[in-house]
C-alpha cells in the first residue's frame, strides 16, 4: 500500500513535468495545425544547453533561464523558417510529420554529436526529502510541482482574460476568420511560438532535474508521453492538455507498483492508441 | 523496362561493391595502415564491437587493450617479422548492421590475423562469418548458446553469464545477506542474468524479496526504488547500463532518506564510463563505500600484472574515444582477458611459424594449458625469449592460468571487486569453483 | 567479394520494402509509420518457423514455435504473417483520421511493439532476439560456399525483381488510377463510389506481406534478428528512401533503397576515423544527414529523383458520334447494366427526399428540420444567402456528412444510414465546391476514374492483368471521349488535372460526375468563379441532360443562374427552407425578398 502512495507522489512530478511539455505542445498544435514532433528534441537541446551553463560553474537554474531564452527564439524559427514556408505551400498535413521528423533528426543528432551519446547529470543537490502522508518528495520535486502549478494558472490567465489569449483562442478556432475580424493572426502566431517555445526549453530542464542522468535520447520516449496526454485531452486544448498529462503522468508511475516495471508506459501508449482510433478530438474536444 | 531496371540496380550494387573492394586496408583506424605482403609487412588485429549506438562504451575499451597488447609485441620484436596494429570495426550494437561491417572487414583487410571484441550485441550474427573466414577470434560474450556449439575458431576467455549470476549469488552468500531485490534492464546481456539467479538464491537459501525489470528507456524509476526500498532487502542485486543504473542509484537513496542500499553488479560494472555515471549520481564516496562487482580473477601483482600494466598504462591518452582513467581497465574484463587472448595468438603464431588461424590456433590451446615441464612465462617479451631458445611454453598473463574446454571456453575462477572513491578497482575477495558449483542448477 | 554479396542482398531485401512502402504510401497515399512492424514479423515468422524446438542448441533461447520446416515454407510464412498483420491497422488507417493522426498513431505502435517484443521474454527471446536461425537448404549444402552465396544473392534479387512487376501490375491497372485518386482526393474519390475502407485495406495488407517477405528473406541471410534491428530508425531510413527515389515511382523506390538504406549507410564505414574525433560523431552527423535529405527533398524536390510518370491514353482517332448529336444516353448503352441500380423512375417521379433533416455543429444548429423533394426530370435549384445551410444539406444528401436527425430516402430507398460511396453506387452522386480535381491524375484519368463497373477496378482484376479489363478499358475511353468532345476538352485529356485553368476544372468535374451514369446529380455552386460565357454553356449543358432523363439538384446563390435554369427553386435561410416554387412565384414573396436583402 505504501508503494501505492509512493506512487501517487511520483506521478505527481512526472505530471508536472507532463503538463509544462504538453500545454506548451497542444498550444502549438492549435494555432499552427501542425503536429511538431520536433518538440521532444527541442526538449533536450534546452536540457543540454542549461548543462552547458551548469558545467561552466554556475547554478542549473540560471542555466534554466538560458534554456528558457534559447529554446523559445530557437521555436519560432523552427515555425517561421521550417513549418510556415511548407505551409504555404499547400504541403499535406501527412507531409508536415515527415518534416518535422526530419527537423527531430536535424536536432536531436546535433546535440548528440556536440554533447556526446553518454549519459551526464546536473550538480545540483536535490535537497530534503519530505514525507508528506504516504508521498514521499524531495525540495527539487515540490519546486517543480509549484512551477507546473504556477504555469498552469499563468497559461489560463493568458487564454481566459487577456486581450492576446482570446486572439489566440480565436486563432486556433478558425484562421481566417479571425484574420477577418481584424487579428494580427501571423504576429499571434509568433508569439504563441515562442511563449510555447519558452514552456519547451523549461520542460526540457525539469525533465532532466527530474532523471538521475540523461543523454540526448532521452525524450525519445517521453515524446510519446506528451502525444499521450495531448491526444487525451483533444489536441489544440490546453485544459485537456492539462488534465491528459494528470492522468497519463499518474497512471504510468501507479501501473508501475503494479505490474511489471518494465511495462510502465505501455499504459500511456494504449491510451494513445484507443483515443486515436475511438475519440480523436479528446475528451475535452468539441464533437467532429 | 523489366530488364534495363533489374541491370541498373546490379550496376549500382556492384559499383559500391567495386569500391568496396578496391579500397586499400587504412579505411577505418589504424595507426600503421599497410596491407599485406611477405615479411617486413604489418598484421592486423580487428576489434569488432560496438562504437555507437546504447554500448558505444565497449568498441573504445578494446580497442586500449589491443593498442597495449600490440606496442608491447612490437616492442619486443614483433611476431615473426612483422608489426601488429589495430582496426576498429563498428558494429552499431545491431545484428543486421554488424554483418556488412564485418564483412567488409574481410573483403577491405587482407593481413587480418586475429578478431576481438565480438559482443553479445552482435556476436550471433557474426561469429558465424567469422568462422566461416577461418578467423580466430576471442569474443566477449557471455551468451550461453556459445557454451556447446562448436563453432572451431570462437574462443572465449570470460565466463557465460550463467556463472557470473552464480557468482554474484555467491558474493551475497559471503556477505551474509538474507534478503536480496533484483533490478535488471531489458536488455540481452541483463535479461539472460536473472532467471539462473533466481534459481541460485533458492538454492542459497537467500530470499528474493522483489525482482523488478528496468526499462532502460525510461528516465525515472522512482516507483521501482520504492518498490525495492519496501521490500527491505539486505541488498539489490543488478545490471542495467546506460542511464538507468545511475538512476536507480540516485532514486534509491533520495528515498531511502539519503542512505545508500549495499549493491552487488555484474563485470560490466567494472568500466570508467560506469563509474564515472553512477559517481556522478550518487556520490563517489557514497557509491563506492557499499558496492561490489563479481569479476573474473585477475592478477594485482607480480610480472604478468607488471607486464600488462606497463603495456596498458603507456596508451593513456593516445585511444580514440577511450576516456577516463586507464588503472580501471587493469581490472576490466575486456582489459585483462583480450589482452591475453592477443598475447596468446601472438606466441602461438611464432610456435608455430604461422600467421594462419588454421595453423596457428590449436598451438593458442597448448600455450594457454600448457603440458608438463613448460616453462610458465608472464608476457609476450619473456614468451618470444623463451621459444627462440627452444622451450615449451605456458602462458599465465595478468587473467591468471586458462584451461580451454573442447569447445574453448575457459572459464577461471572469480574475485570479487570494489572501487575507491577515486575510482581505482580493489580485489576484496576470492570466490572458488566449488562455491559456485554449489548454486548452479 | 562476401561483401558485395552482402550488399547485393540488401539491395534486394531493402528494394523490396522500399517497394512495399511505395505502392502503400507513394500509389495509394496511405502513410504507414509502423512500416517496420511488417518487416520485423515477417521475419520472426520466417525464424520461428525454421527454426528447432526451443529445447535445441542448449535451450536457452525461449520463443512460440519452432518447427523446423523446410525451404520455402518459412519465406511464405513469412509474406503471409506479414499480410495478416496488417488487419488490425485498418482500424487506425482506415477510418476518417486525420492523415497526420493517423501516422503518430503508427509510429507509437511500432515502439510499442518492440517494447512488448523486448520485454515478454518467453515470445520471442526479448532483447536478445533469436540466433541460429536455419539457412534455407543448410542440410543440403554449405551455406559458406561461394555457390551457395551468389545462389542466395539470385534468389534476392529475383524476388525483389517479381515484387517490382507484381506492384507495377497493380498501379497500372485502373484499380491503380484508383488508388492513386485516393491519395489525391479521398473525400472525392469517396462521393464517386470508391470504398476507401477497402482499398486502404487491401493496401495494407500487400505492403504488408511484401515487407513480410523482404524480412524473411534478411532474416535467412544473417541468421538472427532482435528488436535492435526493428527500430523506429529504421522506418526514418526507408520513408526518406522513397522520398528521395521518388514516391509514386517504383523504379525511383529501387532507387532510394540503392542510394539510402545501402549506399548512404554503408559509404560512412569508410569516411577514415581521426584520433582526435569523438567515435560517435560521424554516425550522429549522419542522421543529421538524413534529417538533412528529407527536409531538404521534401522542399526542393518532392518528387523525388524519379518522378511519377504520367499516364498518357492514347485516344482512338475520331469516328461517328461527334458532339452536339450524341447523347449521352446513347452512349450508355453496354452490356451489363451496374447491378446495383433501382429500376429507372418514371417521369414526374419523387427521385429524392429529404424528412425532417436536421444538422448540428457544436452547439450550431446548421440545418433545422428541412423536408423536400426532388422530382424526375428537372433542374432543381437549392438557393438562399450565405450561410443557410445549403451545402450542409446537399452534403448530407450524398451522404458526405452524417444527419444528425431525420431521413433522406432516394428512390424510395431508405439512405440515411448508407455511406457516400454506396450512394454514389447506386446513382447518387455529387459534386464539390471547392476544387476536387485529382491533380496528378491527367483530364482522361480524371474521367476513367469515375467509371464504375470496370473489371481492372478490384485487386483481383489487376492482379488478372491486362488482357482481363481491356476491353472495359477501351469502352471506357471511348466513352470519356464523347464527353470530352461534347465540352470541347478533348486537347487537354492528356494534360494534368492540376494544371487547368480554373473554368476547365469545373468542367472536368461535371464530366467525371457524368462518367458516373449518375441517375441524380447533386452539384453544389458549380458555376462558382466562372465565366459566364462558360457558365451560361454548363447550364445549357445540364438542362439538356434533364430532358434526357437526369435528374439535378444545383446549390447556388446566383439568382440570375437561378432565373435561367432552374425549375422548381428552393429556397433556404438561416437552415430552414423558406419556400419553394418557380422563380417567378419566388420573387413575389416578401420573405424571400427580405432573406436576400436582410439575410
Amino acid at each position: 500500500m505504501t508503494v501505492f502512495l509512493a506512487s501517487i507522489g511520483f506521478g505527481l512530478v512526472t505530471a508536472a513535468v507532463l503538463a509544462i511539455a504538453s500545454v506548451g505542445f497542444t498550444l502549438q498544435f492549435g494555432v499552427t495545425d501542425v503536429l511538431n514532433l520536433a518538440y521532444g528534441a527541442i526538449m533536450i537541446a534546452g536540457a543540454f544547453i542549461a548543462y552547458a551553463v551548469n558545467q561552466a560553474g554556475t547554478s542549473v537554474w540560471l542555466g534554466l533561464a538560458v534554456a528558457v531564452a534559447a529554446c523559445s527564439a530557437g521555436s519560432v524559427l523552427l515555425n517561421s523558417g521550417v513549418y510556415t514556408p511548407f505551409q504555404r505551400r499547400g504541403t499535406s498535413p501527412i507531409t508536415m510529420v515527415i518534416v518535422s521528423l526530419g527537423m527531430t533528426l536535424i536536432i536531436e543528432f546535433s546535440v548528440q554529436a556536440i554533447a556526446g551519446g553518454t549519459g551526464v547529470s546536473y550538480t545540483m543537490g536535490q535537497g530534503r526529502t519530505f514525507h508528506l502522508g504516504g508521498l514521499i518528495l524531495t525540495t527539487v520535486q515540490l519546486v517543480i510541482i509549484a512551477l507546473s502549478l504556477v504555469i498552469m494558472a499563468g497559461v489560463h490567465t493568458l487564454l481566459r482574460y487577456t486581450r492576446l489569449g482570446k486572439a489566440m483562442r480565436a486563432t486556433a478556432a478558425n484562421k481566417n476568420l479571425a484574420r477577418n475580424c481584424g487579428i494580427r493572426t501571423s504576429r499571434v502566431i509568433t508569439i504563441t511560438w515562442a511563449l510555447t517555445g519558452g514552456l519547451c526549453g523549461l520542460a526540457g530542464v525539469v525533465f532532466a532535474m527530474d532523471s538521475g542522468s540523461f543523454d540526448p535520447t532521452s525524450t525519445d520516449v517521453f515524446l510519446v508521453l506528451i502525444l499521450a496526454a495531448v491526444f487525451l485531452g483533444g489536441p489544440g486544448q490546453a485544459y485537456g492538455a492539462m488534465l491528459g498529462a494528470a492522468v497519463i503522468g499518474i497512471a504510468t508511475e501507479v501501473s508501475a507498483a503494479f505490474i511489471p516495471a518494465d511495462y510502465k508506459y505501455v499504459a500511456a501508449f494504449v491510451v494513445l492508441l484507443l483515443m486515436l482510433g475511438v475519440r480523436p478530438a479528446g475528451l475535452l474536444g468539441a464533437r467532429a | 523496362m523489366k530488364f534495363r531496371t533489374l541491370a541498373a540496380v546490379l550496376a549500382a550494387a556492384l559499383a559500391v561493391g567495386m569500391s568496396a573492394c578496391g579500397s586499400s586496408g587504412s579505411s577505418t583506424g589504424t595507426s600503421t595502415g599497410k596491407s599485406s605482403g611477405p615479411t617486413g609487412s604489418t598484421l592486423t588485429i580487428a576489434d569488432v564491437a560496438p562504437f555507437t549506438g546504447p554500448d558505444a562504451a565497449l568498441g573504445p575499451t578494446y580497442l586500449a587493450t589491443c593498442y597495449g597488447a600490440t606496442m608491447a609485441i612490437n616492442n619486443a620484436g614483433g611476431v615473426l617479422g612483422h608489426k601488429l596494429a589495430c582496426k576498429t570495426v563498428d558494429t552499431r550494437g545491431d545484428p543486421a548492421d554488424a554483418v556488412p561491417a564485418v564483412n567488409q572487414l574481410f573483403a577491405t583487410t587482407s593481413s587480418l590475423a586475429l578478431v576481438i571484441g565480438c559482443t553479445s550485441d552482435e556476436a550471433a550474427s557474426v561469429v558465424p562469418i567469422i568462422n566461416g573466414h577461418k578467423m580466430a577470434m576471442f569474443c566477449m560474450t557471455g551468451q550461453s548458446e556459445f557454451d556447446h556449439v562448436v563453432f572451431p575458431y570462437f574462443y572465449r576467455l570470460v565466463p557465460p553469464d550463467l556463472e557470473e549470476s552464480y557468482a554474484m549469488v555467491a558474493i551475497a552468500q559471503e556477505l551474509h545477506y538474507k534478503r536480496i531485490a533484483l533490478a535488471f534492464g531489458n536488455d540481452i546481456g541483463s535479461q539472460t542474468f536473472i532467471q539462473p539467479a533466481i534459481g541460485a538464491l533458492k538454492k542459497a537459501g537467500i530470499t528474493l524479496t522483489t525482482n523488478q525489470t528496468l526499462d532502460l528507456k525510461a528516465s525515472t524509476f522512482r516507483t521501482e526504488a520504492e518498490a525495492i526500498i519496501q521490500s527491505h532487502p539486505d541488498a539489490i542485486m543488478t545490471e542495467a547500463l546506460g542511464n538507468a543504473d545511475p538512476t536507480l542509484f540516485a532514486e534509491v537513496k533520495q528515498l531511502n532518506g539519503g542512505k545508500m542500499i549495499p549493491i552487488v553488479a555484474t563485470s560490466a560494472a567494472i568500466s570508467p564510463p560506469f563509474f564515472k555515471a553512477a559517481a556522478a549520481a550518487v556520490g563517489a564516496s557514497t557509491f563506492a563505500s557499499d558496492f561490489r562487482a563479481d569479476n573474473l580473477v585477475t592478477e594485482t601483482s607480480g610480472p604478468a600484472y607488471q607486464a600488462f600494466s606497463a603495456a596498458l598504462l603507456a596508451e593513456q591518452g593516445k585511444v580514440p574515444g577511450a576516456t577516463g582513467n586507464f588503472t580501471t581497465y587493469l581490472s576490466a574484463p575486456g582489459g585483462v582477458h583480450l589482452y591475453d587472448g592477443i598475447n596468446l595468438a601472438a606466441l602461438a603464431m611464432i610456435m608455430s611459424k604461422s600467421t594462419s588461424p588454421s595453423v596457428y590456433a590449436p598451438d593458442m590451446i597448448t600455450i594457454g594449458n600448457g603440458v608438463p615441464g613448460a616453462t610458465v612465462v608472464h608476457s609476450f617479451a619473456q614468451g618470444a625469449a623463451a621459444l627462440k631458445a627452444g622451450k615449451t611454453i605456458r602462458y599465465e598473463g595478468p587473467g591468471g592460468p586458462t584451461s580451454f574446454d573442447s569447445y574453448h571456453d575457459s572459464t577461471g575462477i572469480f574475485q570479487v571487486d570494489t572501487y575507491s572513491a577515486s575510482g581505482a578497482v580493489n580485489v576484496v575477495g576470492n570466490l572458488t569453483a566449488d562455491q559456485l558449483r554449489a548454486l548452479s542448477g | 567479394m562476401f561483401y558485395v554479396i552482402n550488399l547485393l542482398i540488401y539491395a534486394g531485401v531493402d528494394a523490396m520494402a522500399c517497394l512495399g512502402l511505395s505502392q502503400q504510401f507513394g500509389v495509394a497515399g496511405v502513410t504507414n509509420f509502423g512500416f517496420i512492424i511488417f518487416q520485423a514479423a515477417g521475419g520472426y515468422t520466417a525464424a520461428i518457423l525454421a527454426l528447432p524446438p526451443k529445447s535445441a542448441n542448449g535451450g536457452f533461447q525461449s520463443y512460440i514455435g519452432g518447427w523446423s520446416l523446410p525451404f520455402p515454407v518459412p519465406w511464405i510464412g513469412a509474406a503471409i504473417v506479414g499480410g495478416l498483420i496488417a488487419l488490425p491497422f485498418t482500424f487506425l488507417v482506415g477510418r476518417r483520421l486525420r492523415g497526420d493522426f493517423a501516422a503518430v498513431g503508427l509510429l507509437v505502435t511500432a515502439v510499442l511493439l518492440n517494447l512488448l517484443a523486448t520485454n515478454y521474454v518467453p515470445l520471442l527471446n526479448g532483447d536478445s532476439g533469436l540466433s541460429l536461425i536455419p539457412q534455407p537448404l543448410q542440410g543440403e549444402y554449405s551455406p559458406q560456399s561461394t555457390g551457395y552465396q551468389w545462389a542466395f544473392v539470385a534468389v534476392a534479387l529475383l524476388l525483389a525483381a517479381g515484387v517490382f512487376l507484381f506492384v507495377r501490375r497493380i498501379t497500372e491497372s485502373p484499380y491503380g488510377r484508383t488508388l492513386r485518386a485516393m491519395r489525391d482526393n479521398d473525400v472525392v474519390a469517396d462521393s464517386l463510389g470508391k470504398n476507401l475502407l477497402s482499398l486502404r485495406t487491401g493496401m495494407l495488407v500487400l505492403g504488408g506481406a511484401i515487407a513480410g517477405l523482404s524480412g524473411g528473406v534478411l532474416v535467412s541471410y544473417i541468421t538472427t534478428w532482435s528488436p535492435a534491428a526493428w527500430g523506429y530508425a529504421e522506418t526514418v531510413v526507408l520513408f526518406a528512401a522513397v522520398i528521395i527515389g521518388g514516391a509514386g515511382n517504383h523504379v525511383g523506390a529501387v532507387l532510394g533503397a540503392v542510394l539510402v538504406p545501402v549506399g548512404f549507410e554503408e559509404v560512412t564505414r569508410f569516411i577514415p576515423t581521426s584520433n582526435n574525433l569523438p567515435p560517435n560523431l560521424i554516425p550522429s552527423l549522419e542522421w543529421v544527414a538524413i534529417g538533412l535529405l528529407i527536409v531538404g527533398f521534401l522542399w526542393f524536390r518532392p518528387q523525388g529523383v524519379l518522378p511519377e510518370r504520367k499516364r498518357v491514353i492514347a485516344l482512338p482517332p475520331g469516328e461517328g458520334k461527334s458532339a452536339p448529336d450524341a447523347t449521352l444516353a446513347s452512349v450508355w448503352e453496354r452490356p451489363r447494366p451496374p447491378a446495383s441500380r433501382p429500376a429507372p423512375a418514371g417521369p414526374g417521379e419523387v427521385v429524392l427526399e429529404a424528412a425532417g433533416l436536421v444538422r448540428d455543429f457544436g452547439g450550431v444548429r446548421a440545418v433545422d428540420d428541412v423536408s423536400l423533394q426532388v422530382r424526375r426530370g428537372t433542374l432543381t435549384g437549392l438557393i438562399g444567402p450565405n450561410g443557410a445551410g445549403k451545402s450542409t444539406v446537399l452534403a448530407m444528401l450524398a451522404g458526405t456528412l452524417p444527419a444528425s436527425a431525420g431521413k433522406v430516402i432516394y428512390r424510395g430507398q431508405d439512405v440515411t444510414g448508407v455511406p457516400a460511396f454506396r450512394r454514389a453506387r447506386l446513382g447518387l452522386v455529387r459534386t464539390f465546391q471547392l476544387a476536387s480535381e485529382f491533380k496528378r491524375l491527367t483530364v482522361m484519368e480524371n474521367l476513367l476514374s469515375a467509371v464504375p463497373g470496370n473489371r481492372g477496378d478490384s485487386l483481383r482484376g489487376a492482379i488478372a492483368g491486362k488482357r482481363y479489363w481491356k476491353r472495359d478499358e477501351a469502352a471506357a475511353i471511348a466513352r470519356a471521349q464523347v464527353i470530352l468532345r461534347r465540352f470541347g476538352l478533348e486537347g487537354v485529356a492528356n494534360s494534368y488535372a492540376g494544371d487547368l485553368s480554373g473554368g476547365q476544372r469545373r468542367l472536368v468535374e461535371i464530366m467525371r460526375a457524368l462518367m458516373t451514369e449518375p441517375s441524380m446529380l447533386l452539384l453544389d455552386e458549380p458555376m462558382a468563379g466562372v465565366h459566364p460565357n462558360l457558365a451560361r454553356r454548363i447550364g445549357n449543358e445540364l438542362v439538356a441532360l434533364c430532358n434526357e432523363g437526369m435528374t439535378i439538384l444545383m446549390v447556388e446563390h446566383e439568382l440570375a443562374i437561378m432565373d435561367e435554369f432552374c425549375d422548381p427553386v428552393i429556397v433556404m435561410a438561416e437552415g430552414a427552407v423558406l419556400a419553394e416554387g418557380t422563380m417567378q412565384q419566388l420573387r413575389g414573396r416578401s420573405e424571400v425578398v427580405e432573406a436576400y436583402l436582410v439575410g
